[in-house]
């Protein structure tokens, strides 16, 4: 078992739960009992925790850190620092975290459904080849590109899961969508549209001039 | 998926480890508050659970209690899970229906001194295991063939050692070496303390033994410079002046050795007048200049500072047994030790050093806050129970320096995958009951690749490796653990292949079945790193034993 396995989708459902901090440590890069494993992780962690800037959630409170298994003295100052890091942000969704409980717990959850999800998976999975051989068209991106790249996927994913869950409970018209949600009536009406097509949600209504959608049976 | 209908029966067994566990922590408490947990049905504790008693009480359990999975809250799994799974095999119990708890390296060793802080963490811990145990599914170990063959990486004393062993057992060995001949650094010594054997002849000895064994295939002047595979089978590439050879290896032995430190900067250092230890054995083999009067010993050069923080071990019988052998060469020189601490470990050493005394060899303290200094014909030092600083003329300087790791130790870490410590030694498997192993399975290693060793401590530990070696070679096979991934959903694959380009062992492949492309996994090929499961977005791909929902279970049963 490696840091390789660790799933963001598990480390958005520890938070949600309620833990305060999340430390992985994994090997050093070219020292990896499983050749790269350790670079995946890194690569996840580095994405949750861009996700986590964006909802609100201090990124500080998931970290990745290196030690080899020799190095026990390493290992204590790592976790020390840590500890003593979480401590000083206090519990999640206080006066660490830029959006408070309950709010961060919501959050969280559309966000461990992003991260679960195929979009962002998938690009982060071919994030070496994009880097390094590049993509099918032979176009190789800068890290900052990527990131760039990585940001907007957040946003894009983060609304329409939070729309989602949103008409998971209730369906809405865009305009109440954009209002409860906070995100521009132009991108609420391009994600419905999109997830109409996908069969994801359909019209439930007419209310006086609003089309009123809803959620399709449809798993996600 | 498990039945949900069976009726899931916990037993929880809580090792005392002596006092390692129970001096620490509260095991009574441990003991109530596992049996709150749900599904378990029975728990005890046992002074040692690893002792014949106490893995007789896992058995009994499992027959009297009618226990279908098994938790020990105890040590680290890396040295006694093995153990507790086929104890539970043994009895009948599927060994995958185990789950291990290490409560002493997690709990009672590191909160040694918050005794309340360090059981509330034991109970998180062993509710987390319960949690995951509930969900624990049946595997079956995989077996695999093995290539009845060694390859030895080295040939100094260690690999020397192990290849003739193994290559006596039967099995056919390849030796490879970078230099153009055998020996390593036993070529450039002169007599081995404390017997005072001859190296040459030594070497001599062990090189023809080698070079007429029908079993033995030596390669010098060579490298490795590709090894794929696995335990039982490896592909390996050894690159000679001549081009590059494939030979399929079961096993591997790792043997490549240490240099001596060349003390570039340090005391004077010339090579001339100022030598190493290893220099001196050159000198005293050809003969010493017999007008030399005084010869000054300094131990501990570069060795036990903050770049190399590791005492070298081997330095201090050395500085003895040359300082004797200058003694018996040019019988009226003087000689001084200018030491730090003397490690003369073992018996004959300890007499060795007795005897240095009594033929005159002198020593003297130095502190490495104020080190001693070589001028133009003596030395400067300061003693510490005269007080004072004293002069101590010098013909000649030999500088004690340590064993460090050989230049491509790093190069074949990377290449075998097992890992070097922060001195660039490798780091075996576990330093007591593995030390011989690699924690990677199929891969030994012996001598000073490991630590600074003598020639004694190389040869015990070149035949101690060929012995662990020849373990998966006479079984003929091995088993593989099923900790790997596997398809649970093939429904939901859409044979993207994006988990294939991720595997860094190639041990995923898309197949055309009947159902369309679909991901297939190699599973003696693979190593179990869970890469794959957590790419697959669509949740088909998963890893035996990590299952997301087991790891789920964990984490919600930590928040409870």
């Amino acid at each position: 078992m490696c840091t390789g396995r660790l799933d963001p989708a598990l480390v958005a459902k520890a938070f949600k739960g309620g833990i305060d901090g999340i430390l992985v440590v994994g090997c050093y890069f070219g020292d990896c009992h499983y050749i790269t494993g350790n670079h995946q992780a890194k690569a996840r962690i580095d994405m949750t925790r861009r996700l986590f800037r964006f909802i609100g959630l201090n990124q500080e409170r998931l970290s990745f850190r290196q030690c080899s298994s020799g190095e026990a003295s390493v290992f204590v100052e790592l976790v020390s620092e840590f500890d003593e890091k979480i401590r000083d942000l206090g519990p999640l969704g206080g006066d660490g975290d830029q959006v408070k409980a309950p709010g961060i717990f919501q959050k969280l959850k559309a966000a461990e459904a992003v991260l679960a999800g195929e979009k962002i998976r998938w690009v982060i999975g071919k994030r070496t080849p994009f880097l390094e051989t590049g993509n099918m068209y032979g176009e190789i991106f800068t890290e900052h590109e990527f990131n760039r790249a990585i940001d907007m996927i957040i946003v894009e994913e983060m609304e329409v899961q939070e729309i989602l869950m949103r008409l998971k409970q209730t369906a809405s018209s865009v305009k109440d969508l954009a209002a409860d949600l906070a995100i521009p009536p132009a991108r609420v009406f391009r994600y419905i549209t999109a997830l109409k097509r996908k069969g994801m949600v359909a019209l439930s209504k007419v209310a006086g001039r609003s089309p009123i959608f809803q959620m399709t049976d449809q798993e996600v | 998926m498990p039945d949900k209908k069976e009726d899931i029966r916990i037993g929880v067994f809580l090792c005392h480890c002596g006092s390692n566990i129970a001096g620490y922590l509260d095991m009574e408490k441990l003991e109530e508050f596992s049996r709150k947990l749900p599904h378990v049905t029975f728990v005890q504790r046992n002074l040692y659970t690893c002792s014949e008693g106490g893995i007789n009480e896992i058995k009994k359990g499992i027959e009297e209690q009618d226990l279908n999975r098994v938790v020990v809250a105890s040590c680290t799994p890396r040295t006694h899970e093995p153990l507790f799974r086929s104890s539970c095999g043994e009895a009948g119990l599927n060994p995958y229906l185990f789950e291990m708890v290490n409560i002493r390296d997690q709990c009672s060793w590191v909160h040694m001194q918050e005794k309340e802080a360090g059981t509330t963490k034991a109970k998180d811990l062993i509710r987390m295991g319960v949690a995951k145990a509930a969900l624990l599914e049946p595997q079956e170990p995989i077996m695999s063939k093995v290539h009845c063959r060694a390859l030895v990486i080295g040939g100094g004393m260690a690999g020397m050692t192990a290849s003739t062993a193994l290559a006596n057992r039967g099995y056919e060995v390849v030796l490879v070496e970078k230099e153009e001949s055998l020996g390593g650094m036993l070529n450039s010594l002169h007599l081995i303390g404390p017997t005072m054997t001859d190296a040459r002849a030594l070497v001599q000895e062990k090189i023809d033994a080698i070079t007429t064994h029908p079993k033995i295939t030596v390669f010098t002047n060579a490298k490795v410079t590709e090894a794929r595979g696995f335990i039982g089978k490896y592909d390996v590439d050894i690159t000679t002046p001549s081009g590059v050879t494939t030979i399929d290896i079961g096993v591997i032995v790792v043997a490549t050795g240490g240099r001596a430190l060349v003390p570039e900067g340090l005391y004077g250092y010339d090579g001339k007048r100022v030598v190493t230890q290893l220099e001196m054995e050159e000198l005293l083999r050809k003969g010493l200049d017999k007008g030399i009067e005084n010869v000054v010993i300094i131990q501990c050069v570069g060795s036990r500072n903050e770049e190399r923080p590791y005492c070298s071990r081997i330095c201090c019988q050395t500085a003895v047994k040359n300082a004797m052998l200058i003694r018996e060469q040019v019988p009226g020189a003087k000689v001084s030790i200018l030491y730090r601490d003397m490690q003369m470990y073992g018996v004959e050493n300890e007499e060795m050093f007795r005897d240095s005394k009594a033929r005159g060899i002198r020593y003297i303290n130095y502190d490495p806050a104020n080190p001693p200094r070589v001028e133009e014909d003596r030395v400067h030092v300061y003693h510490p129970l005269f007080g004072r600083d004293m002069d101590l003329p010098a013909d000649m300087v030999v500088l004690s320096t340590p064993v460090v790791s050989a230049e491509d130790a790093e190069e074949i870490s990377q290449l075998l995958r097992v890992p070097i410590d922060e001195n660039g030694f490798f780091l075996e498997g576990h330093v007591k009951l593995k030390p011989l192993d690699f924690a990677t399975d199929g891969v030994f290693l012996a001598g000073s690749a490991r630590f600074p060793a003598n020639i004694r401590e190389t040869v015990a530990q070149g035949l101690g490796a060929a012995s662990r070696a020849s373990i998966p070679l006479s079984k003929g096979s091995v088993v593989v653990e099923p900790i790997i991934s596997v398809l649970a959903d093939e429904d939901a694959c859409r044979g993207c292949g994006l988990c294939v380009a991720l595997c860094p062992y190639g041990a995923l492949e898309i197949r055309t079945t009947d159902k369309g492309r679909k991901v297939h996994v190699i599973d003696v090929a693979c190593k179990g790193c869970g890469v794959c499961a957590a790419t697959c977005y669509q949740h088909a791909l998963t890893i035996n034993s990590f299952t997301d929902r087991q790891i789920g279970a964990q984490i919600e049963a930590f928040l409870d």
